[in-house]
């Protein structure tokens, strides 16, 4: 084992305070986190020397650069250190080295520590112009770093407040950041002369993403996570530039355990479930109290559709961290999906009572009300999270969901394009647009975005289900296209069991009877496994007797024959007859009659 | 794409309208500048009745020239992207350079002054000093009404800032200094940081390629004449200097530019979509891309934009591409503007949105990349959905664009394509499935009843029209026969077409002075105005510089380019095809001065209507006279005429000239026996038409006669009769029963030539009810001819009988019938006269040579050997009966060069050239 938990402590230790000395809160609190999640030793947690942002303009200070870093769909997660855990010891990771970074040792204050003591002070209390003022003359790297990093916030918080000024509603704008091109220019000369350190190369990053030079913004990402990599922020910034797993494949990142962390997050937002799962299965071992990991794995299992396995992972979080807002929305999401009301009104309260205003809390709020049936307040409470996070994905798809509710197809279809347009991999989004097309009675133009959803998400039986429902509408009556959909749809875990029934009847209209046995067999050893019974169940009993009598395999006709005895109904009289019908075919007496009894 | 041509240009009827619950507008450093103007045009307090202009004016005239200078610039207030300072001091030039620059000069140090909230405040005040008038003003005083143009834009601008916040009124004053400090750095700069250095530099290379492409595109068209709409009367002003291109909307470069307002900008794109559409090729694919990205940073409420990379994605054949950016487009601009306006109104309130032009968009798409059965489904749709929303304009493109499809790809019967049972079946209560034209018919019927009722002239019109295209190929069964009453007539009824057709040109007389009034007012003229502003205040200063003539009126130098046409284009194209399609109809009933009556009327009255959109259409009149040309008056002059089309349509863009010219060329050499020629042509058709099944029927159909007809001509029979027989189960399988009945006759012909006369009388026989069905009376005539050949080819005793076949068809041939068809009856009825035994030459020898005479000398024209020699063939006999050698040696003479010129043929070459 090349690192000892001791060594990650150490380091995080490091980071931890390195970060919070640059005003970087939310990557600090992200290490701070992950610092109280690696699994106590024998001996309790030594006290981390270490200034928690707690102060509340510290913390609405970092949400306020998360505004604006999370380019990429969705929000991050940032887990409050979850205690209280009694867990076994963790194995180590087995078989994994990793290449070790020295940790950069600046503490030695240059001549201007004072001036920097007090530019900090201002930047803690959101003075970010006189923060860059007090720092003009200074020289060494830190100080550069702040002063650029306060006129970035600067430019961004007023650009904020144009956005207001100019338009205010959800629209676009044309409001930029001021302060980017004088930035450009300062950091890109510092990155020539080489006088930039990983912190200043972070901050070129994100310039560089916010003027659109995506690639140049990803080098230079790269290049300040292989020389510090405990910057959680630019690992995230870096994450949301990977829109596909190719960029991801083939950035040059050296081998630290964070990239571990990188590479698992980025798997989610690709939607490669299963790797994520994996790796974050893995970093569990060293990292057993982190409520960060619990969450992301949570959310993997929830986009797996492991409902019920996910709800409790989310449960025992709350537990530990009750007034954790990050990544909550998705436990809504779940619980929306489960139609538990009271747990979700519970969480919409409680993340209510801890900030109101925060886009995830206000997105929980129209959860609730959305499973409530009232849409109209669904639909204000998207809005406000929009307001509060433009980019906020699932929001603009859930509104979406919440307009076709509504019947406003219009405002619907703007919703989720414009949920489609922040992120084309979100099927959800496109799903929605077909379907919105299909209600509008136009089937054929919906299949093209049914047919982008189920690009994206392969393995899910109800996108399938759903183009084949297109293509078997009236309109269109393309069977053997719908045919080919469900058969998708059967192969890949199709819990409701549509899939089976249709390809069945289906098959039976085309006159395939063959298949269509294959299929009512398949769908009757389905519902006796989840003992469900009904309409179809009686269905493909009548039409499996049918088709074995007709092909002349008397022994299952009467097998399901008598089994259709059990239930009332004309199906009864029907089995009764044809029972008859076969005993009379058995004994050899061929006659004319037993044909009319078979129809 | 041509059909998207109609789409694009048609229903300026629903642009109209809109633009009345406008928000008020917006205050810029370039409003303030106008309104700085307007004070130094009407200075308030000028009370005490001096009626000399105020100060720095020279005359009167010079006043009022700034006057409609600022109305011009209020006119069009309504601007996207407003002119930085210093190009509007160069347009201020043109007024102010008899004052000697003293108001550029004034305008920016009273500009440039403004340096706090308070100045501004204050400068508004002054504003409204202007507007009220002095005490004691008498009616003769100079100042400004508060109601006239300017006075509402002074109100407005007023009222704009009364009603600003302070955060407002700070970015009006950041916006003013930049403004001011704007010397030669774009006055917008937002996109300029927006491309770090190398991508800029690429995109100049990008837009300076395209600039030249404009320079081309402007030279090869700066002949045109236009008409009317915007898009055309801002581009393509022949005498402007400025030519008004992309590289102008990012780059303030040396070109002064004119107003780009949000008309221009609609009229560029507008531009590039016709450009797209019209020579794709001279487009490339990502640099267009680039500019229209970046364009729609600037404007992201212009969606159009996505519609042109859609229109870009498509002439470049990316089809992923093309299907990305149709479906974003209409998610985003269906719910608030459809396709057919070209304006966009500001009003955004949710109304049901035209989904049902993305359709017809999604099925043109279809169409255009060769699948026709999605873009069958898709149009079923748009049918659909149109019907649900009552949306008729759509509905009659979709319905001619399921025409145009029809007509162009091949739907066997068995196939219900748009047998969807809420379209169609369940109203009409059968379960029988309709064949494919029957649907058609229907659905045609239900639009113009709909039309009718809801008084839509253009509709009407081309329901009438699609009809009689309708009726002049197909026999209207009544869909529902019971019982003995139920008495079918199977003939086609040109009555019909003829009454459709009249009433499909009514449209112009139904389209009354009410729809003239709403033809909207889209701001093209202020900005063409100020276009030739510019353009002419060069001339008019040079000019001013040698003759001292500065007190002219000058208003002449205002004439505008474009005066819009009193009758939309859509409509005039609409009235103008009802007369192409009456020209059709008479070519089918063969009427030959009738088709060369109504094509006239076409290439005279349509040609000036005919704008750019419609050139197909007026070629088309054009390639009907050439035809008839070649028919009647030979080939020689069908290629004079020819080769003034081509010089009127370049052959890369028109493919009705370019197929045209082929089908002479093949015409002329199977005549000439030069059959390398003819099959080299012949070849060149097959490559034209798609590999598609089903797509191009009729370029197929085409196709395959004509290489029935060479194989026939170089004597191979049995191949020809093959080929023709496919070509007819084909056209029997897409129930094309007009080409059936030619091509019947064809392969009677076939086997008349290989001396199988009573294996081809059953063909000619049923080409000959064919073409009574179908009222084709000169192919019946035609037919009729070949029947008696037959009867001949039979034995003498047929003479008789041949004889009065061919006297029944002769007046038909002898009024309308071409060249070829008029020899062919006289030679044929020579031969009768020749071969009855009861005839003989020496007592009626005029019965013989009259007709022989007639056939040698029409066939001069049309240099058709094989029948030339069989004409002096007979000619020679008949002497020889009559015993006049001298005659009879001419006659063999000239026999004998046809069969040399026939049996080795020379100067092939020559065949293809004219």
């Amino acid at each position: 084992m090349a690192y000892a938990k001791e060594t990650y402590r150490a380091e995080l230790r490091a980071a931890a305070r390195q970060l919070g000395e640059r005003c970087l809160y939310s990557a600090a609190k992200w290490a701070a986190e992950l610092l109280v999640g690696v699994e106590p030793d024998a001996s309790p947690v030594p006290s981390a020397a270490m200034d928690t942002p707690s102060s509340s303009s510290a913390t609405s200070a970092g949400r306020l650069l998360h505004l604006h870093r999370s380019g990429g769909s969705s929000f991050r997660h940032r887990p409050r250190p979850g205690g209280g855990t009694s867990s076994e010891a963790g194995t180590p990771l087995g078989g994994v080295s990793y290449v070790s970074t020295p940790i950069p040792d600046d503490d030695a204050f240059d001549s201007g520590g004072d001036k920097y003591l007090l530019a900090k002070t201002y930047f803690d209390c959101r003075e970010y112009r006189r923060a860059a003022h007090v720092l003009q003359k200074q020289v060494g790297r830190k100080a550069v770093f702040l002063r650029c990093y306060a006129l970035y916030m600067a430019g961004e918080k007023r650009k904020e407040a144009e956005m207001i000024e100019l338009e205010g509603s959800l629209g676009k704008s044309n409001a930029v950041n001021q302060e980017l091109v004088a930035l450009e220019k300062e950091l890109s000369t510092h990155r020539r002369t080489g006088s930039i350190d990983s912190f200043g190369l972070y901050l070129y990053g994100i310039v560089l993403r916010d003027k659109g030079c995506e690639d140049l913004a990803r080098m230079i990402l790269v290049e300040s996570v292989n020389s510090y990599p405990w910057n959680w922020s630019a690992w995230s910034e870096l994450q949301s530039l990977c829109t596909s797993s190719d960029i991801l494949n083939n950035l040059n990142l050296k081998n630290n355990w964070m990239k571990d962390f990188f590479l698992a997050s980025a798997y989610l937002e690709l939607k490669m479930h299963e790797e994520a799962l994996k790796r974050y299965e893995r970093l569990m071992g060293v990292f057993r109290c982190s409520g960060y990991i619990q969450a992301q794995i949570a959310t993997v299992q929830y986009s797996m559709r492991d409902l019920d396995e996910a709800e409790m992972k989310f449960e025992d979080l709350l537990r530990t961290d009750p007034f954790r807002v990050d990544s909550m929305d998705i436990y809504s999401n779940l619980l929306y999906a489960k139609e538990s009301l009271t747990a979700l009104s519970f969480l919409a309260h409680r993340v209510f009572l801890t900030d109101k205003y925060h886009p995830e809390s206000c997105c929980i709020i129209a959860n609730y009300y959305s499973l409530k049936g009232q849409h109209e307040k669904s639909v204000l409470y998207f809005q406000r999270a929009l307001k509060l996070n433009r980019k906020y994905l699932s929001a603009w798809t859930l509104m979406g969901h919440e307009y076709v509710e509504l019947k406003n197809t219009p405002a619907a279809i703007d919703a989720y394009r414009r949920a489609v347009d922040i992120n084309p991999r979100d099927f959800r989004a496109w799903y929605g647009l077909g379907q919105i097309y299909e209600m509008m009675g136009m089937p054929f133009y919906a299949l093209h975005y049914f047919r982008k959803s189920s690009y994206l998400q392969p393995n899910d039986a109800r996108l399938w289900i759903a183009m084949a429902q297109c293509y078997e509408s009236d309109p269109l009556q393309m069977i053997e296209e719908a045919i080919k959909c469900y058969e998708r749809a059967a192969n890949s875990n199709d819990t409701e069991g549509i899939a089976l029934h249709r390809l069945a009847k289906l098959h039976g209209m085309l006159g395939q009877s063959e298949e269509a046995a294959f299929y009512y067999k398949k769908d009757l050893e389905r519902m006796e496994v989840e003992e469900r019974q009904g309409q179809n169940f009686v269905e493909a009993l009548l039409f499996l007797a049918k088709h074995y009598k007709s092909i002349g395999r008397f022994e299952e006709a009467e097998h399901y024959c008598t089994r259709l005895l059990d239930y009332t109904g004309p199906e009864k009289e029907n089995a009764k007859n044809m029972l008859q019908g076969i005993k009379r075919l058995q004994s050899g007496f061929p006659s004319m009659d037993t044909d009319h009894f078979a129809l | 794409m041509s059909l998207f041509a109609g789409v694009s240009g048609g229903a300026a009827d629903a642009a109209s309208g809109g633009g009345t619950g406008r928000a008020l507008l917006e205050l810029t450093p370039h409003k303030m500048a106008v309104c700085q103007l307007v004070q130094v045009f009407a200075p308030p307090a000028q009370a005490g009745g001096d009626v000399v202009p105020p100060f720095p004016f020279e005359s009167l005239a010079h006043h009022n020239r700034l006057g409609l200078f600022l109305f011009t610039l209020t006119r069009s207030c309504e601007d996207f992207l407003e002119p930085p300072l210093e190009e509007f001091l160069r347009q201020l030039k043109a007024v102010d350079n008899l004052a000697n620059g003293w108001f550029c000069e004034q305008l920016t140090s009273s500009l440039s002054a403004l340096n706090s909230p308070d100045d501004l405040f204050n400068f508004f005040d002054k504003l409204r000093g202007v507007l009220t008038a002095p005490e004691g003003a008498s009616a003769e005083d100079v100042f400004l009404d508060p109601n006239s143009q300017l006075g509402v834009f002074l109100r407005c601008c007023i009222l704009a800032f009364n009603s600003m916040t302070f955060e407002g009124v700070c970015h009006l004053l950041a916006d003013l200094v930049m403004y001011c400090n704007s010397t030669d750095a774009s006055y917008d700069l937002a996109e300029d940081e927006g491309f770090n250095s190398e991508m800029g530099n690429l995109m100049d290379a990008d837009i300076d390629s395209q600039v030249g492409i404009f320079d081309k595109f402007h030279q090869g068209y700066a002949s045109e004449r236009h008409m009317g709409e915007s898009s055309s009367a801002l581009t393509r002003a022949p005498t402007s200097t400025y030519d008004f291109d992309d590289a102008n909307i990012f780059k303030a470069d040396d070109n002064p530019t004119c107003l780009r307002s949000r008309w221009q900008l609609e009229a560029y794109l507008n531009q590039q979509a016709d450009i797209l559409e019209k020579d794709p090729g001279s487009v490339p694919l990502n640099s267009f891309n680039a500019t229209m990205t970046q364009l729609q940073t600037l404007a992201p409420e212009l969606h159009r934009v996505q519609f042109l990379q859609y229109l870009n994605a498509l002439c470049h054949d990316d089809y992923v591409a093309s299907l990305d950016n149709l479906h974003r487009y209409f998610d985003y601009s269906a719910g608030m503007q459809g396709l057919f306006g070209r304006s966009v109104s500001q009003v955004q309130d949710i109304v049901v949105g035209k989904y049902e032009s993305a359709l017809l968009c999604l099925g043109n798409l279809h169409c255009y990349f060769g699948h026709p059965k999605k873009a069958l489904e898709a149009f079923a749709e748009a049918v659909r959905v149109s019907q649900m929303n009552n949306d008729d304009s759509c509905l009659a493109y979709v319905l001619g664009a399921i025409s145009n499809l029809l007509s162009k790809i091949g739907i066997s019967n068995t196939v219900g394509i748009i047998s969807s049972p809420y379209s169609l079946g369940t109203n009409i209560g059968l379960g029988t499935p309709l064949s494919i034209q029957q649907q058609l018919l229907v659905l045609l019927k239900r639009s113009l009843k709909r039309a009718d009722a809801l008084k839509l002239p253009s509709l009407l019109s081309f329901d009438h029209l699609s009809l009689a295209k309708f009726d002049l190929k197909h026999v209207q069964r009544p869909l529902v026969s019971f019982g003995p009453n139920a008495s079918t007539k199977l003939r086609t009824c040109p009555a019909d077409v003829i009454k459709n057709l009249r009433l499909g040109s009514r449209v112009l007389t139904d389209f009354g002075a009410d729809v003239l009034s709403t033809s909207n007012d889209n701001g093209s003229f202020s900005t063409s105005w100020l276009r030739n502003l510019s353009a002419a205040s060069d001339s008019w200063r040079r000019s001013s510089k040698n003759t001292k003539k500065l007190h002219i009126n000058d208003f002449d130098n205002f004439h505008y380019h474009a005066q819009p046409s009193p009758v939309p284009a859509p409509i005039l194209q609409l009235a103008g095809s009802a007369y192409l399609l009456r020209a059709t109809a008479w070519e089918h009933y063969g009427s030959a001065p009738m088709v060369r009556m109504n094509a006239l009327v076409y290439a005279t009255c349509f040609a000036d209507a005919a704008r750019w959109e419609f050139h197909s259409e007026l070629s088309l009149a054009y390639v009907k006279l050439i035809q008839q040309l070649a028919v009647f008056k030979g080939y020689s002059a069908a290629f004079c005429a020819l080769k003034l089309a081509e010089k009127k349509f370049p052959s890369s863009t028109s493919l009705h000239i370019q197929l045209l010219g082929m089908q002479i060329l093949h015409e002329r050499a199977l005549h000439r026996g030069h059959l390398k020629v003819a099959q080299q042509i012949c070849d060149e058709f097959g490559v034209l038409s798609s590999s598609v099944s089903g797509v191009d029927i009729e370029l197929k159909t085409e196709f395959s006669v004509r290489r029935a007809r060479t194989l026939l001509a170089a004597k191979q029979f049995s191949q020809a009769a093959a080929v023709a027989s496919s070509l007819f189960s084909t056209c029997y399988k897409y129930n094309m029963q007009v080409e059936n009945a030619s091509i019947l006759l064809l392969l009677a012909e076939i086997h008349k030539k290989s001396d199988n006369a009573v294996l081809a009388l059953p063909y000619a026989l049923a080409s000959q009810s064919f073409c009574k069905s179908f009222n084709l009376d000169l192919l019946e005539a035609s037919a009729t001819l070949t029947l008696a050949e037959l009867w001949l080819a039979l034995g003498s005793s047929h003479a008789k009988k041949a004889l009065s076949l061919v006297y029944q068809s002769l007046p038909m041939i002898l009024g309308h019938g071409g060249l070829e068809l008029r020899t062919r009856a006289h030679i044929i009825l020579a031969k009768c006269h020749l071969s009855d035994p009861k005839f003989s030459v020496l007592e009626d020898p005029e019965a013989v040579l009259d007709p022989l005479n007639q056939a040698t000398e029409d066939l001069q024209a049309l240099e058709y050997h094989e029948m030339a020699a069989e004409a002096y063939y007979l000619k020679a006999m008949a002497y020889n009966h009559l015993g006049k050698l001298d005659e009879r040696e001419e006659a063999a003479a000239r026999f004998k060069d046809h069969v040399t010129a026939l049996e080795n043929p020379q100067n092939e070459e020559d065949s293809l050239a004219y």
